[in-house]
């Protein structure tokens, strides 16, 4: 028993990672409908920013986390302002290569500037610092984590659901040229959506950079995070952050008593599941356009 | 008279240059000799990067004094990821292309082994791969010497060491599940079934797993008091601290590939403290008078400011000294198979890795084209020095 207690709590602490990930993705799909394999790039690239401030200049690490995030913000607004913007007459397929290309051009980038070696980010809480509840344990740094991931879903919950911006982004994405006509400007909605987006990436990016930091260290995440997005729909915040959750939960249980050799994979695996017996995601409300 | 003998001369030319073995050695002209290696400068496996730029320093040190018999070596390096398709179509991209002589080292033992084949089919020198597998000299291969020590032969030493000297009864194996932790496994189960015991627990790691709690719950649940981690550096970091995190505080050993102590501790936070590891190279921060000689005259010339004098990048000169050893023993008049009868009388040569030794090629025994044959285990001190915990010793 005491075993899958562990194995669920493990579950749910490394979900929160998954979480920020797949809700990143999700606030970029509901207004563009494209899905960003640079964000976890993007949120690499971030928490380099915050090491670079942190060992070179020597920055109170709250001080360079806080720029870190604006600098997400403005990385954001500046790819989709600077690149996505400029294509002309873009395919979803085309926008996805786009993505790619992003994705390749920044991992380029970090390995240059950074080097390929392993490092940490120096952090107040070491990352295998701990709290036990008799033989359960939780590392602090994953406490961390999903607190940040639940008030993050709260706030973007009520910005998308109460406030004006929020109602425009969900406008942009269901119907662009009419939002158009009663005066949202959907191109600022949609560099906006990519600063957040951004942002909410590197605040994973920013978590996990305390136990390893290298230019690969967002790529699995990030997967996962799309997995997680996929499995809720795709659309739904509440959604990719449950689907989160459950892969998080899912990967240790069958780690833990079928086979740790595919454990990795078994995310993908329900993907394929979930689509085929539900191709909307689990907890997608589509929208229905009329004709 | 003039015409002729000029029709004569440029019709010899033009049929020598189509007859085997009176063309011009592959690789080799008046002045140069071409030498290749891959090795990851980007990717996961990037870290050890260091390794193929360590030689081309140590190649240009070579140069700088005086060359091999009258040519400069040419170093072809390129990046392959630590993608096996990469490095064969690299491979093939400058043999094929440029003409290669001989390749040196070369990171990971799935990127070797997709050109292994290649390579000693078109019967081209390999010296040193960067990977102890098997692999290399199971079967021994004619053209192929090995140099760093074998996972299989380490993970068998450092049993016997946690064994007979540490008194340790329970013994897990955590290993990536591929070709590198294999042979590590396979070291540790038969080095203890000469011991009348068996392992614990043996626990496969995937090269994309980043969480590794369920791996530490397994070895916690078997109770080891001993762990041989075969593993990358960052997975096992993460598997040292999450064990500390679940209290669970078995004796860490590991390979020599997770040995430099400078990093590990540095990745780990100070966790690495303790770990005792195989070694393959005389220490970085020891007194050898070769590591010595090499940070001053070839490190401090050559590298670029952001390299680290590590031991990948001394292991980088380490896998390249036999091969250079050979070119010199071969002498001016340089074909491969003077270059192989050459290697094959090399016997107790000491650089700054372990004694290298080979022999005439026999394919029933594996030392005539294995060259090393020991290591010495070191802990992890605070701070990432190494304390020393043996001499060299030969590993069955």
């Amino acid at each position: 028993m005491v075993d899958f207690i562990q194995m669920v709590v493990s579950g749910i602490a490394v979900g929160s990672s998954y979480a920020l990930m797949g809700l990143a993705m999700v606030i970029i799909y509901k207004t563009s409908e494209v899905p960003n394999f640079a964000q976890g790039e993007m949120a690499l690239v971030s928490s380099f920013f915050a090491m670079m401030l942190l060992t070179t200049l020597n920055m109170p690490v709250y001080l360079a986390f806080f720029l870190a995030l604006v600098f997400a913000v403005l990385l954001g607004c500046f790819l989709e302002f600077a690149i996505l913007r400029r294509a002309k007459d873009p395919s979803i397929l085309g926008m996805i290569v786009i993505t790619i290309g992003i994705e390749m051009i920044i991992v380029g980038f970090v390995s240059w500037k950074f080097g390929a070696e392993q490092k940490t980010m120096p952090f107040p809480i070491g990352p295998y610092d701990s709290f036990m509840f008799g033989d359960i344990f939780i590392s602090k740094l994953e406490v961390l984590t999903l607190v940040a991931a639940t008030l993050l879903m709260g706030v973007l919950f009520s910005f998308f659901k109460y406030s004006k911006l929020g109602l425009a982004m969900k406008a942009t994405q269901q119907n662009s040229t009419a939002a158009k006509i009663v005066g949202i400007r959907t191109n600022q909605i949609l560099m906006m959506t990519w600063g957040i987006s951004s942002m909410v990436g590197a605040v994973a990016g920013l978590l996990l950079s305390p136990v390893i930091m290298q230019p690969y260290m967002m790529w699995d995440p990030m997967l996962k995070g799309f997995a997680a997005a996929v499995m809720g729909g795709m659309t739904s915040l509440p959604g990719a952050v449950v689907a989160a959750y459950m892969l998080g939960i899912i990967e240790n249980l069958f780690g833990g008593y079928i086979s740790l050799e595919f454990k990795s994979v078994v995310a993908f695996v329900i993907i394929v599941i979930v689509l085929c017996f539900k191709p909307s995601g689990l907890f997608a409300r589509h929208h229905v356009k009329k004709v | 008279m003039k015409k002729v003998l000029t029709v004569l001369v440029v019709s010899l030319a033009f049929f020598l240059g189509f007859v085997p073995g009176l063309t011009a050695q592959e690789g080799v002209t008046d002045t140069q000799i071409h030498i290749g290696q891959w090795g990851p400068q980007s990717g996961p496996a990037a870290p050890w990067g260091s390794v193929a730029r360590g030689t081309g320093d140590y190649f240009k040190w070579i140069n700088d004094t005086g060359g091999i018999h009258g040519r400069k070596i040419v170093y072809h390096m390129f990046d392959d990821g630590y993608n096996p398709a990469k490095t064969k179509a690299g491979v093939k991209e400058l043999q094929e292309g440029t003409g290669i002589f001989a390749w040196v080292g070369g990171v990971g033992t799935s990127p070797g082994l997709a050109v292994r084949d290649y390579l000693m089919d078109k019967k081209i020198p390999w010296i040193g791969p960067s990977t102890g597998s098997l692999a290399w000299v199971s079967p021994p291969q004619k053209y192929l010497f090995g140099v760093y020590p074998l996972y299989f032969s380490e993970a068998k030493t450092l049993v016997k060491y946690a064994v007979e000297k540490m008194d340790k009864r329970r013994i897990a194996v955590i290993y990536l599940n591929d070709e590198y932790g294999k042979n590590g496994l396979r070291g540790a189960v038969e080095e203890l079934a000469a011991h009348n015991m068996e392992v614990v627990a043996k626990v496969p790691v995937e090269k994309s797993d980043t969480d590794m709690k369920p791996h530490v719950m397994k070895l916690r649940k078997s109770k080891a008091d001993m762990v041989l981690l075969w593993v990358t550096p960052g997975a096992g970091v993460r598997i040292v601290g999450t064990a500390k995190a679940m209290q669970f505080a078995p004796q860490f050993m590991s390979t020599s590939t997770l040995s430099d102590f400078p990093l590990m501790t540095h990745i780990s936070k100070g966790l690495w403290e303790g770990v005792i590891c195989a070694t393959f190279g005389e220490l970085t921060d020891g007194d050898d008078p070769g590591i010595a000689k090499y940070k001053r005259e070839v490190f401090e010339k050559y590298a670029s400011k952001e390299e680290r004098f590590s031991l990948f990048y001394t292991a980088g000169i380490m896998f390249a000294e036999p091969l250079i050893e050979g070119l010199k023993n071969t002498g001016r008049d340089l074909t491969t198979e003077k270059f192989i009868g050459e290697m094959e009388r090399i016997k107790g040569f000491k650089g700054i890795g372990s004694q290298v030794s080979y022999k005439p090629f026999d394919v029933n025994d594996i030392y005539s084209r294995q060259g090393s044959r020991q290591i010495f285990l070191v802990q992890c001190l605070a701070g990432g020095k190494a304390k020393p915990l043996t001499g060299w010793m030969k590993m069955d």
